[in-house]
C-alpha cells in the first residue's frame, strides 16, 4: 500500500465525519454516536494491525470492511439491549459508523506498529467524538434552546433533571436541527479551526 | 504472477477472519436477544398502557393479540397487530397498530384504540420520521393535537369531513405542516373503518 499524502488523510477524515454529522442534533445523540466511534475504530484498528502480516494490499480493504461492519453490528445489538431508547434515536445512523472504515484503512497504511496504529486510532476517534460534541451543543442550543434535552436516553430515565432550558423557543430555529444545520455548523467549526491555525503561524 | 501459496494465504486469512467475526456476532446476538425482545415489549406496553389504562382491563394485552391483514385500510401489506383489552371476558378496547403510509417522510406508525361502541379512545404516534420542528408537532409544540380524536367515530364527523380544515374537513392541521396531519387523520379514519367492518371477528379470533 502506498503511503497516502497528507491531503488524503484529512479528506478521508472529513468524509468519515459526514454521515455522523446527521446525529449531532442534540447533545445526547452526539455523545452516543461519539461513544460508538470510540469503541469501533480503535478495536478494528487493533484487529487489523494484528492481521497485517497475513494480508496483501488486495485483501486488506476487504478485511477492513468485514471487521468494521461486524463490530458495528455488535455495537448495534449491545445498544439495542442496554440503551434501547438511544438506539431508537440513532436509528439508521448507527450503521453509518461503518463509514469510518476509511479512517481505519488509512491508519493501517500509515502506522507500521500495533501501538502506533492503536494510538493513531484513539486520537482520531477522540477527535471525531470531540468534533460532534460542540456541534451537538450548538445545534441543540440554537434549535431548541435547551441542553441535554434527551439525556434520559443516555443516562437512564433518572436523568430527566439534567435538561437545561437555556431559553424558551416556540418553533425553535429549525435550520439548526435539520441536516443542513449540521453542515453549516461543521463549516463554521472548520473555519474557526483554520483561522486559529493561521493566526498561530 | 503470484504463486499459489501467495494467493492462498491472504484468502485463507480472510475466510478465517470472516468465520471469527461471524461467531462473534452470533455470540453477541445470543447474549442480547432476550433483552432486546424484552425492551421491545416494554416499549409497546408502555404506549398501550397510556391509551388503555391497566386498571380498565384484566387481561394481558401482549398475549391477547391477533395479527390481521388489510392493505387498503391498515396502510401496509404486512400483518398488523391488534391488541384486545377485556374485563371479565367482555371487550373493553381494541388497539390497532395501523400505519399511515403517506407521511411526509415515510410511513407513520400509530396505535388507534377503539371502544366496543366504535368510538375512539385515543390515538398515539409510536414511530415516525417526520421533519423535526414541523411534522413532529404532535410530540413537541402541539402535544394535545392527538387528543382531538378522542370520542370521535366514523359518523362523527361524517366521512367526507374526516380530513384537515383546508380540505373541507373538521380537523385543524398544526402550524407548518399539512401532509402529516392529513396522513394521520386518514389512517385513523381507515382504522375505524376496519374496526367497524370486523368488530365481531376482532374479539373472537384466538390469540396468535
Amino acid at each position: 500500500m502506498s503511503a497516502s499524502p497528507k491531503v488524503f488523510g484529512s479528506t478521508a477524515q472529513l468524509i468519515a465525519v459526514c454521515p455522523l454529522l446527521a446525529m449531532s442534533d442534540t447533545v445526547a445523540d452526539a455523545l452516543g454516536i461519539g461513544a460508538a466511534v470510540l469503541i469501533v475504530v480503535p478495536l478494528a484498528t487493533v484487529v487489523l494491525a494484528l492481521l497485517r502480516a497475513q494480508l496483501t494490499d488486495e485483501t486488506a480493504l476487504a478485511a477492513t470492511m468485514l471487521t468494521v461492519a461486524a463490530l458495528v453490528a455488535c455495537v448495534e445489538l449491545l445498544m439495542s439491549a442496554w440503551l434501547s431508547e438511544l438506539r431508537t434515536a440513532l436509528n439508521l445512523f448507527l450503521p453509518l459508523v461503518v463509514s469510518n472504515l476509511i479512517v481505519v484503512h488509512h491508519l493501517q497504511a500509515r502506522h507500521g506498529t500495533l501501538g502506533g496504529a492503536f494510538g493513531g486510532s484513539v486520537r482520531i476517534a477522540v477527535g471525531i467524538a470531540i468534533t460532534l460534541l460542540p456541534l451537538g451543543i450548538a445545534r441543540e442550543l440554537v434549535g431548541r434552546g435547551s441542553l441535554l434535552h434527551d439525556a434520559g436516553r443516555l443516562l437512564g430515565p433518572g436523568a430527566g433533571w439534567s435538561e437545561i432550558g437555556v431559553f424558551r423557543v416556540d418553533m425553535g430555529f429549525m435550520l439548526a436541527m435539520l441536516p443542513p444545520g449540521a453542515f453549516i455548523a461543521f463549516g463554521l467549526l472548520l473555519a474557526a479551526r483554520n483561522w486559529l491555525t493561521q493566526r498561530r503561524q | 504472477m503470484a504463486t499459489r501459496a501467495e494467493i492462498a494465504k491472504p484468502v485463507l486469512t480472510l475466510v478465517l477472519l470472516a468465520a471469527a467475526l461471524t461467531v462473534l456476532i452470533v455470540l453477541v446476538a445470543g447474549i442480547t436477544r432476550q433483552r432486546i425482545v424484552h425492551n421491545e415489549q416494554a416499549w409497546i406496553l408502555q404506549r398501550l398502557d397510556a391509551l388503555v389504562p391497566p386498571a380498565t382491563h384484566d387481561n394481558d394485552l401482549l398475549d391477547d393479540s391477533i395479527a390481521v391483514q388489510s392493505p387498503e385500510l391498515l396502510g401496509t401489506a404486512q400483518p398488523v397487530r391488534i391488541y384486545r383489552a377485556r374485563r371479565n371476558g367482555m371487550p373493553v378496547a381494541a388497539v390497532i397498530r395501523a400505519i399511515a403510509p403517506d407521511g411526509y417522510r415515510g410511513p407513520i406508525e400509530l396505535l388507534v384504540a377503539v371502544a366496543p361502541d366504535s368510538r375512539l379512545i385515543g390515538v398515539q404516534v409510536i414511530r415516525h420520521d417526520e421533519t423535526p420542528g414541523l411534522g413532529d408537532a404532535f410530540e413537541s409544540r402541539d402535544v394535545h393535537w392527538l387528543d382531538r380524536f378522542r370520542g370521535r367515530s366514523l359518523t362523527d364527523p361524517p366521512t367526507q369531513r374526516w380530513t384537515v380544515r383546508r380540505d373541507g374537513g373538521d380537523f385543524d392541521a398544526f402550524t407548518g405542516a399539512t401532509i402529516t396531519p392529513r396522513a394521520i387523520i386518514k389512517a385513523v379514519r381507515n382504522a375505524l373503518d376496519y374496526y367497524e367492518r370486523n368488530s365481531q371477528r376482532i374479539f373472537e379470533l384466538p390469540p396468535q
